[in-house]
């Protein structure tokens, strides 16, 4: 207790340093708006973004857009990944069969194939929620099979000579230890997908906060740039936030 | 980061930002060791144009005396981003949108020569079966179009010349590779773009929609221009003189022997001398006596029309949104600095 105060004075400090020398630089006419805009014209360009939008969408509207494409390419990508890692994790002959495929798609660049994705699935909404899918799908499946394999095996006897069934120890002992890594899993899946958003909206943009990002970049509109940063950035921090309450809610006997 | 460098020409950018004499001392006993460069960062891009036969030939090397770092690009915002990182110093084919949009922003540029007027080299293509014969028919359509080219530009001056949005025609961002593959696969019915995407396009089912005529009447020119830092000329103005030379005579290999230029074209840009050829003959290669006419860039000092189709290109964009505010008409003439071009010749 006596050392938070003092941390958190920290936080203060190194956020004060920050802003010190960001007005110094910009306001003292040291740095060009090009290269840093100052703060009062990176709160115009919210303003502007929040009362016109950009380039035919409201800000409102990227967002929103943006938040639909990772959540169903988390949703489906993390649900699909946790049964695959179930399964890789409870049965040896599933996880001979998919490893290799789980962990070649794990590392790769997903700017590698997402050409092959528009050629395959077009340009529209299914080629952006595929690639976002295919970033989540590996980690989790990766979590929840190491949650599987990571269960100690005294518990599952001990199930098992209570006399439960095949099913009962799966939900009753496999499932609920495995919970606290399969979460962990999620949220650096969530990760993932967020750090991938940008490629997705590379595919025939006009619309997202990702692309909104990129098509301001390519006119060095930097004040843009650094809205479209903040706000991704808070929206990561939220969506971490999110995933934490859903976790202590649901997994709340972990770490004990 | 960029900013802090110690090399000689980004130094002489801080030294414009912070208008600060005292840097001068530093940046002294660079300046007055060479004459020429030790290095140019030359950033281009692959197609078919006869700057190419200097690139492939080692022209500018033999004339500069200096290495050249080709940096290969693949739209103008990638130059305009590099110049002003101090990592480019001359970009060669930069578009007229981006180069209009640097220049509103004050990215250390200037215009020192014209590559060619682009014309009916960046066409609207449409698929032959979606049977759209008029602007209007373009209602509902899908069209693809690499954002912030000179293309893109000309796209969105098509929607509003004919009195339609963005609202009434999808505009979707494609670079040219994936326009082909959305193309191919029956996404877009449309698309505006330049060769060899074009081309490969009208192979696959698609038919040429003439814009180009009416929308340079109506103010929508565009080109492809070469670019030089500030600075760099500043430092080294032979240099430059040294490359549009090496321009100008690849332009006369190619109005003087057209089929040998092909050859050596298509060679460099990994197309058939034929394939090159076609290519070629869409642009209009504005030759140096020309482009000091005050139709164009304008003699040193005189100023020509071009810095206007600049400023609206860039009123334009303000209009878009791209950039923030368009600079007087002064800045685009200062942009335009036509004293190595005129060296060139001599």
């Amino acid at each position: 207790m006596a050392l938070r105060i003092p941390l958190r004075a920290w936080t203060v400090v190194s956020a004060l340093v920050l802003a010190a020398a960001w007005l110094t630089l910009t306001w003292g006419g040291f740095v060009r708006d090009l290269f840093l805009p100052p703060p009062d014209q990176l709160w115009d360009a919210f303003n502007d973004l929040a009362t016109d939008g950009y380039k035919n969408r409201t800000l409102w509207e990227h967002l929103q857009i943006s938040l639909w494409r990772i959540f169903a390419g988390f949703v489906t990508g993390a649900l699909a990944g946790t049964f695959l890692g179930l399964a890789m994790g409870y049965w040896r002959g599933v996880a001979a069969l998919a490893s290799p495929f789980v962990e070649f798609l794990r590392p790769l660049p997903q700017l590698a194939y997402l050409m092959l994705l528009i050629i395959w699935f077009g340009i529209g909404e299914t080629s952006k929620i595929i690639l976002l899918f295919l970033a989540a799908l590996p980690v989790s499946a990766v979590a929840a099979r190491d949650g599987v394999r990571n269960v100690p095996a005294q518990r599952i006897h001990a199930a098992r000579t209570l006399g439960a069934t095949e099913w009962q120890v799966f939900r009753h002992v496999v499932l609920p230890s495995a919970l606290p890594e399969i979460f962990t899993g999620a949220r650096i899946g969530v990760g993932v997908v967020y750090g991938t958003l940008i490629a997705a909206e590379i595919i025939a943009g006009s619309s997202g906060i990702g692309w909104m990002i990129l098509d301001a970049g390519r006119f060095l509109r930097s004040d843009y740039v650094f809205v479209g940063i903040i706000l991704i950035g808070l929206m990561g921090v939220a969506l971490n936030g999110a995933l934490v309450a859903l976790e202590t809610r649901l997994v709340h006997w972990a770490g004990r | 980061m960029t900013l802090f460098d110690t090399s000689a020409s980004r130094r002489t950018l801080l030294k414009a930002s912070l208008g600060v004499a005292a840097t001068g001392v530093l940046t002294a006993p660079r300046i007055a060791r060479a004459a020429g460069p030790d290095k140019i960062n030359i950033a281009y891009f692959v197609g078919t144009s006869p700057t190419m036969i200097a690139k492939g030939d080692g022209w500018i090397e033999e004339l500069t005396k200096a290495k050249v770092n080709w940096i290969e690009v693949g739209s103008g915002a990638e130059i305009n981003t590099a110049v002003a990182a101090g990592s480019v110093d001359v970009g060669i084919g930069i578009g007229s949108a981006p180069t209009a949009a640097g220049l509103s922003q004050g990215i250390g540029y200037e215009v020192v020569s014209i590559l060619d007027n682009i014309g009916p080299a960046e066409e609207l293509t449409v698929r032959t079966s979606a049977n759209i014969k008029t602007v209007a028919d373009l209602k509902g359509k899908k069209v693809g179009t690499p954002f912030g080219s000179t293309s893109h530009f000309r796209l969105l001056g098509l929607l509003k010349t004919n009195g339609l949005t963005q609202k009434d025609v999808t505009v979707l961002d494609l670079r040219p590779d994936a326009l082909v593959a959305a193309w191919q696969r029956g996404d877009i019915d449309g698309a505006y773009v330049w060769a060899p995407a074009k081309s490969k396009i009208l192979a696959a089912g698609g038919e040429v929609f003439r814009t180009y005529d009416k929308l340079e009447a109506a103010g929508y020119v565009i080109a492809d221009l070469i670019v030089a830092r500030t600075a760099f000329t500043q430092a080294y103005p032979d240099a430059v003189v040294a490359i549009l030379k090496a321009g100008n005579k690849a332009l006369d290999v190619w109005t003087k022997t057209p089929d040998k230029a092909a050859e050596l074209i298509g060679k460099q840009a990994g197309v058939t001398a034929a394939v090159a050829k076609e290519d070629l003959l869409q642009y209009d290669f504005v030759s140096p006596e020309r482009q000091l006419q005050p139709d164009w860039l304008g003699a040193p000092g005189k100023g020509g029309k071009f810095a206007e189709v600049l400023q609206g290109t860039a009123k334009f964009l303000v209009e878009q949104k791209s950039i923030r505010s368009v600079p007087e008409l002064a800045v685009f003439q200062k942009g335009i600095n036509t004293a190595p071009l005129v060296k060139s010749l001599a």
